[in-house]
């Protein structure tokens, strides 16, 4: 019984300050993707997210930073449900995606509309082709054509299509590691999500590929939603339109990248800025 | 107060002093044993081929391939026909549960059954083969009235392959990588999907080999056959059950200790092709598994060229 009451308060539910039913008032007046209220995440018995409540706008670049450990990742992750793939894990609070929400929506059919790129990248052991189209395969798309369509369109949103053209049928091992990043993307692009989560996408990059995936980035924002984790200040700098800064699972500062950068009304947040510790 | 990079740098380099010679002495001396083990066990390995392609070899005429035995004379065709008609049969009887037992440990390592499933393939893997001959001849030969048969001669090698099937199909299933199954998972597929889809052809090249493993076994073993198969100097006729099949290890078995010189010839000749069909599987499922790796090392070559 303790258990159903707590459950029935805390997911989906609203939280003392706001409704959801505001939330979607809100969503449609300005351009808001997905918000985040009162997000508490837990691994096991140890809580690493406290009370995280956060609006990503529409079809922009959100940057979130933050110290080592301090829990972007696993903020991340919860936006498109990838948690529920580990065991002992723990989400409360309520995530809406333009005003649903995503802990009642099908799993699969939120996954298809969240697409995520991982820090390492980790195409399939099958042909470049075949890793562009699985999405659209296990999303039962079987017209031929209109796949071969697809994957060459995701390639070309991807920047990687003039790269990989004349050898589609390659192993995506046979890749660069930026090539093999900038494929991911266009696996994920392929299912035309509406929101695109990547964690640290450029860790392993070196400046080249980097910029290459940056500029891809500022090129998708017209037609989808990005939240990307980085530990590259000058990159979130560089690309993100918002920027929110975390601080041992608590989301401390979340504003205009400007105002983050020039400007942040915490202190924490302006000396990790300024890397006084981090 | 460690030393810097640069004062080891511009240190002296000892002259050979005494301390210097006695690691050398000790490093020979330590070398020379591992070459001592090394040649112990390949020296008992390469005496153990030796004899056994040598006298296989002079025993091995074209008449012992073609031909089936006769008493203590004759050829093998029946033996190496019943060989791998058993052998074949065992690892198709013991795929399908072995594969999905690992494939359950793997995957749904919470399961309820998974413990209990890890407990009987330890069990089997310890149960002594002639105690599965023995029981293969209580329930199957007698009970169930299939006689000395294909049939319970491939059920036995079936369950003595069991456990390696499954145990090596869960380690493969292991060591993909959990950020490929990430992949799979954050683009929609199911728990099933990412299995099948994604996790077992990349684990492909190990379950092989642990498939090919348990081949050798079976071809190797013999008290299990014993009570299971029977023995018939004669070809096998395509019937499952009451019709026993010879093999080869149960012609070493029994013409070694024959005192006729056409039963120790018979007996050499299946020695060399039990030992020759393992080493064969041995040899391919190496290969396999270093397919993939080789493969890879190719493409990257390929690519460094471009
Ligand atoms: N699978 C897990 N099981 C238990 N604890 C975990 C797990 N994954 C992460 N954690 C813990 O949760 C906290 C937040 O981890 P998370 O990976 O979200 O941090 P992060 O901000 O992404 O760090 P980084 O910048 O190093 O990637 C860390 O303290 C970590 O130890
Ligand atoms: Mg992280």
């Amino acid at each position: 019984m303790g258990n159903l009451t707590e459950s029935e308060v805390i997911i989906g539910v609203p939280g003392p300050d706001r409704t959801i039913q505001d939330s979607v008032n809100e969503a449609s007046k300005s351009a808001l993707k997905i918000a985040v209220g009162h997000l508490n995440f837990h691994y096991g018995p140890r809580q690493v997210l406290f009370d995280i409540s956060l609006e990503i706008p529409d079809r922009k670049i959100t940057a979130l930073i933050g110290p080592s450990g301090c829990g972007k990742s696993t903020f991340l992750r919860t936006l498109n449900r990838m948690h529920e793939t580990v065991n002992g894990t723990r989400a409360e609070g309520e995530v809406l995606l333009d005003g649903q929400d995503i802990f009642a929506i099908d799993v699969v059919r939120l996954r298809r509309r969240v697409g995520m790129v991982f820090q390492k990248s980790n195409p399939f052991p099958k042909s470049i082709f075949e890793n562009v189209a699985y999405g659209l395969k296990i999303n039962r798309m079987a017209n031929r054509s209109a796949i071969a369509e697809i994957v060459e369109k995701s390639l070309r949103r991807a920047a990687l299509w003039d790269e990989v053209k004349d050898h589609l049928h390659k192993s995506a091992y046979s890749l660069s590691g930026g090539q093999q990043q900038r494929l991911c993307i266009a696996r994920a692009l392929a299912v035309d999500p509406e929101v695109l989560l990547l964690d640290e996408p450029c860790s392993a990059l070196d400046p080249v590929a980097t910029a290459k995936i940056e500029d891809l980035l500022l090129d998708l924002v017209s037609s989808c939603t990005i939240v990307i984790v980085t530990h590259n200040m000058q990159q979130a700098a560089r690309v993100a339109d918002y920027t929110g800064f975390f601080l041992l699972g608590k989301l401390i500062e979340f504003n205009k990248t400007d105002v983050i950068f020039k400007n942040p009304a915490q202190k924490e947040t302006e000396d990790y800025i300024t890397g006084r510790f981090g | 107060m460690g030393a810097t990079a640069a004062e080891i740098r511009s240190a002296p380099i000892p002259a050979a002093s005494g301390r210097v010679l006695r690691r050398r002495l000790f490093d020979y001396f330590g070398w020379g044993l591992c070459a001592l083990a090394f040649l112990l066990l390949s020296s008992a390995m390469i005496w153990i081929l030796v004899v056994v392609f040598l006298r296989g070899f002079s025993a091995l005429t074209w008449n012992v391939m073609t031909h089936v035995t006769e008493g203590t004379g004759g050829g093998l065709l029946n033996a190496i026909e019943g060989t791998v008609v058993l052998a074949f049969g065992g690892i198709l009887l013991a795929c399908p549960p072995g594969l999905a037992a690992g494939i359950y440990l793997a995957e749904f390592d919470r399961g309820r059954l998974a413990p209990v499933i890890r407990f009987l393939s330890d069990v089997l893997v310890g149960v002594p083969s002639i105690v599965i001959g023995y029981f293969g001849y209580v329930t199957m030969v007698v009970a169930l009235g299939w006689k000395f048969s294909v049939a319970a001669g491939s059920v036995a090698l079936a369950i003595i392959s069991l456990p390696y099937i499954c145990r090596t199909t869960e380690m493969s299933l292991r060591q993909v990588p959990r950020p490929l199954r990430e992949a799979a998972y954050a683009l929609g597929a199911g728990d099933g999907r990412v299995t099948m889809g994604i996790c077992v052809p990349s684990a492909l090249p190990g379950i092989l080999t642990g498939i090919l493993l348990a081949l050798a076994i079976s071809v190797g073993e013999t008290a299990p056959l014993i009570y299971t198969a029977g023995w018939s100097s004669y070809l096998w006729t395509g019937h499952l059950t009451n019709e026993p099949v010879g093999y080869l290890t149960y012609a070493i078995w029994a013409f070694i200790t024959e005192p006729f010189s056409s039963a120790h010839a018979l007996a050499y000749a299946a020695a060399f092709f039990v030992t020759f069909f393992v080493l064969v599987i041995s040899i391919v499922a190496r290969a396999v598994l270093d397919e993939n790796a080789g493969w890879r090392r190719l493409r990257s070559w390929e690519r460094r060229k471009a």
